[in-house]
């Protein structure tokens, strides 16, 4: 079955087309990947799914319904988590609330019930923290709960962030190079969390810089370069076109 | 004979200095400001708020404190909008005046009770923030400051001129005291009683935000709000709730203002009292509750102290708001607390940590 | 009399307080492309350049010229000043600090000046002339004209020193790429520096030129300097020509408007055309290099 179908999407930044009709679908239950070489459009296509920028052209569905014109928290509130290239982790937050922060679609209550702090709120509150501490006690980060997030080592950062898109319980979790900037046995601890996530059900689609990870964890790879597809297909396929050897081995495409 | 008294120094003034020490206690420090549920020493704040009047039993001090508690409502509005969700807003002494002409107007022309009025004050406020924050809240920075600096500004200038209703720049006069089912508020300090508890009340609504979904939801819109939308948290919609929910506030402010000086004038609500209102929440510290309290009662304070000075009150008041903003750009807890704290915490946890207890 | 034969006389005014709308607002552009801080404190430097010529004018007794070249370089050396004293020390600051201690300067500016200088409106006698001419019909008080000679001057003399001099080509980069300009031996807080005592400068002369025309008090600067502002935004925020064009057209717009509504309503216009411009147009009528589209 299919949770997420692009249909030749075109995005053009000052004349410059960062995507050119690109069109990629993703299996539910499955890890798709996606690389290409620097500037090659990958984080643009996430964005675009995502709902923070639009493209031009095309259309994008999700679980069958198109989201290309709905705003980033509407897609979201669908279903769909992220985690971002640059860290955006809410750093004037402890890293318990950054959970439950992630969880905030989930939880009941508007303003005037949290103000006067009713009693469901109360008990949400609470399972929220409890849910919130499971989550942390999954990642390894429940030593550090009452810490602020900001004061986190890089790695357990990157973490935070996957848990907290975790914590909105996705069916959909894009991950924007997750491994960039972590160490070997991060990298390793993270490769075993995806395949984790997976086993709980969540379709994982993520980009990679470098295909190390990638080729080991996913089913499907993608490859992006210029703003084209030119290769889609299981790791060892890809690993063996040549387009896709010289895509990585020379600097600049002539063309 | 009280004119020669005002220019001497008065003992009393030494217990001027009780904010300052306030201040000292409430240390908002950015880094423990996740300890948001209510603690012992809220009872001990509370106390001390209950019992101040009737230690310093002093006419002046009540009514100095009036106002800082009308000033704390407003600020605590504003500390929500900005200390929390991160935007700024030069325009809430404009909602200030809205209440305070709500209830000017119906209890003066309508001869509406003023219970009446200051909950129509509230709403009124909230309303025309509804209708102006759609608009001004996709701004951010110095343009969403511009913008509410702007509506500030059209305010004045309508309530300036629109002489009927407003009685222009004179303004309006005679409004009554603030009563409740034929108790009047009356004295200064009675409407102290009625100041801070409403202010009381207020603090413990906006405390319980805080430490729900949206206090959550507010602190994610101010840190990053792609993040925030990455997790369905409705960017714009928060904004503007939390942006109507200050005015509201400042409209209650408004309302006790116009019956606790009964009068109701464009130039209480300018350029002049937006200064210090930001200031209270910059003092006070960013993303701290208390910190908007303990800055209206510093500022009220400064501002009654310089007031003496009479024509040098203004260059003397800009000058304290330039140092003040260079060495305590976290608010003043801050700095003079943080160490004095973390050390106090050092020692009082040596012990067991030596026992080998944490 | 209706409306048609108002018409060109409300233009001509529109114009003239257009130019001095443009000087203001030239201000802020000078100090926001050097950095970007918005100096709420731009206002006092034009009530100061009129306030404190008409003290050197009338008190000391000086010969005009002599008297304004003494104003402006007094308001600069404030301008300096102020850079050293509030803005240098919180260049690290977020942007509601910046902001405020501008708002701060700007009250111990208005507030000294009517401490030292009196708090009665003042008036400097106009450059020649009382006498209106007739132009085309429309009649024109002489400082009209000198105005908008002035203004076109400063802007040539600014052109010059922002586009042939070294020292405005070490300013132009120091705002475009900081960090390469940086990289260069191109100080920042040094061209922040001389860009508030160029922007103090501007407001002086402006507040000089205008002074004859209108009445200006210790407390009128706040009102002129985010006019200002809104000139600035409306043409295109952190654009010289932007600033121009906007200015002439707040003016313009603002001084038409007085044929359609009272004329207590006049400070309202500014403010709602900034509103619509905010909403509709963040960039401005020509654009703007800070404000990317997609973003506001």
């Amino acid at each position: 079955m299919l949770l997420l179908s692009i249909e030749e999407i075109t995005k053009e930044y000052d004349g410059i087309i960062a995507l050119d009709r690109i069109s990629l679908k993703v299996e539910k239950g499955s890890i798709k990947g996606l690389i290409g070489p620097n500037g090659a459009g990958k984080s643009t296509l996430f964005h675009l799914i995502s709902g923070v920028e639009k493209p031009d052209l095309g259309k994008i569905y999700f679980k069958g319904r198109e989201i290309t014109s709905m705003e980033s928290h509407e897609i979201s509130a669908l279903g769909m988590g992220r985690t971002f290239q640059t860290l955006q982790i809410w750093g004037n937050m402890t890293v318990v609330e950054n959970i439950m922060a992630g969880m905030n679609r989930r939880l009941k209550g508007g303003l005037f019930s949290c103000g006067l702090w009713l009693p469901w709120i109360r008990r949400s509150e609470k399972e929220a923290l409890k849910e919130a501490k499971e989550i942390l006690d999954s990642l390894g980060l429940l030593g550090k709960w009452e810490s602020i997030a900001s004061q986190l080592p890089y790695g357990k950062q990157k973490l935070l962030e996957l848990g907290r898109a975790l914590a909105m319980k996705p069916e959909l979790l894009l991950l924007d190079e997750p491994a960039s900037g972590l160490t070997l046995a991060e990298m390793r601890q993270l490769s075993e969390q995806i395949s984790q996530i997976r086993q709980e059900g969540v379709t994982v689609f993520i980009v990679e810089h470098h295909m190390g990870m990638v080729m080991e964890i996913a089913d499907k790879i993608a490859v992006l370069h210029h703003g084209e597809l030119i290769a889609e297909g299981t790791p060892e396929a890809v690993r063996r076109n040549p387009q896709v050897i010289e895509a990585y081995l020379t600097r600049r495409n002539p063309n | 004979m009280v004119d020669s008294k005002k220019n001497e120094f008065r003992k009393r003034d030494v217990f001027y200095l009780a904010p300052l020490w306030l201040l000292s206690l409430i240390a908002p420090d950015p880094y423990l400001y996740h300890k948001k549920e209510f603690k012992k020493k809220d009872l001990f704040y509370l106390g001390a708020i209950c019992l101040a009047p009737l230690i310093w039993f002093d006419p002046h001090f009540h009514h100095l404190m009036v106002l800082a508690g009308i000033y704390a409502i407003l600020a605590l509005g504003l500390s929500l909008f900005m200390g929390y969700a991160g935007q700024i807003s030069l325009g809430h002494a404009a909602f200030f005046g809205i209440g305070a002409y709500t209830t000017a107007i119906l209890t003066t022309r309508y001869a509406l009770p003023t219970f009446v009025a200051f909950w129509a004050s509230a709403v009124s406020a909230a309303v025309i923030a509804y209708f102006i924050g759609r608009p001004i809240l996709k701004l951010k920075g110095y343009f969403l400051a511009l913008a509410t600096l702007g509506f500030g500004e059209i305010f004045l200038v309508i309530v300036r001129e629109s002489t009927d209703l407003t009685g222009g720049v004179i303004g309006i006069f005679g409004i009554p005291w603030f009563s409740v089912m034929g108790f009047s508020f009356d004295t200064y300090l009675k409407q102290y009683y009625l100041t801070w508890g409403v202010l009381i009340g207020l603090f413990i609504f906006s405390k319980n935000l805080v430490r729900s979904k949206v206090g959550r939801a507010l602190l994610a819109v101010a840190a990053s709000e792609d993040a925030a939308s990455s997790v369905g948290i409705n960017v714009p919609r928060i904004k503007l709730e939390i942006f109507v929910l200050g005015a509201a506030f400042a409209g209650v402010a408004g309302s006790l203002f116009a019956c606790v000086m009964s009068i109701a004038n464009p130039e209480a609500f300018s350029l002049g009292l937006t200064v210090p209102i930001v200031m209270m929440v910059i003092l006070g510290g960013m993303g701290n509750l208390y910190g908007p309290i303990a800055g209206a009662i510093l500022l009220t304070w400064l501002m009654d102290v310089l007031s003496r000075y009479q024509e040098y009150s203004l260059p003397i008041y800009g000058v304290i708001l330039i140092l003040l903003l260079i060495f305590f750009p976290d608010g003043i807890g801050t700095r003079l607390n943080v160490r004095v704290i973390y050390l106090i915490g050092y020692w009082a946890k040596k012990k067991k940590r030596d026992e080998g207890k944490l | 009399m209706d409306f048609w034969t108002y018409l060109p006389q409300l233009f001509s005014s529109g114009i003239t307080i257009g130019a001095i709308y443009a000087l203001v607002a030239l201000g802020f552009v000078t100090i926001s492309r050097a950095s970007q801080i918005i100096n709420f404190a731009q206002g006092e430097f034009v009530m100061l350049g009129g306030v404190i010529t008409f003290f050197f004018l009338k008190e000391v007794n000086l010969p005009y010229p002599l008297a304004a070249l003494i104003a402006i370089l007094i308001v600069a050396l404030i301008g300096f000043v102020m850079h050293l004293s509030v803005v240098y020390p919180l260049r690290k600051a977020s942007i509601v600090i910046l902001l405020m201690a501008t708002l701060g300067a700007s009250i111990f500016l208005s507030s000294t000046s009517g401490l030292i200088f009196g708090t009665l409106p003042k008036a400097l006698p106009p450059f020649s002339g009382e006498q209106p001419l007739q132009l085309w019909g429309v009649f024109v008080l002489p400082q009209s004209i000198w105005v908008l000679l002035s203004t076109f001057i400063l802007l040539i003399f600014l052109y010059l020193l922002s586009h042939r001099t070294l020292l405005g080509k070490a300013m132009e980069a120091s705002s475009t790429d900081p960090l390469g300009a940086d990289l260069l031996g191109i100080s920042r807080n040094l061209m922040v520096f001389l860009a508030f005592g160029v922007s103090a400068g501007v407001g002086a002369f402006a507040g000089i030129l205008i002074t004859p025309i209108f009445f200006t008090s210790y407390s009128s600067g706040t009102l002129l300097g985010l006019k200002g502002f809104i000139a600035a935004v409306l043409g295109g925020w952190g654009k010289n020509s932007g600033a121009i064009l906007g200015g002439f057209v707040l003016g313009i717009v603002e001084s038409l408007s007085l044929a359609f509504i009272p004329s207590g309503y006049k400070d309202a216009v500014a403010f709602i055309i900034l509103l619509l411009i905010l909403y509709f147009r963040p960039k401005g009528i020509l654009g703007s290099p800070f404000i990317d589209s997609r973003r506001w």
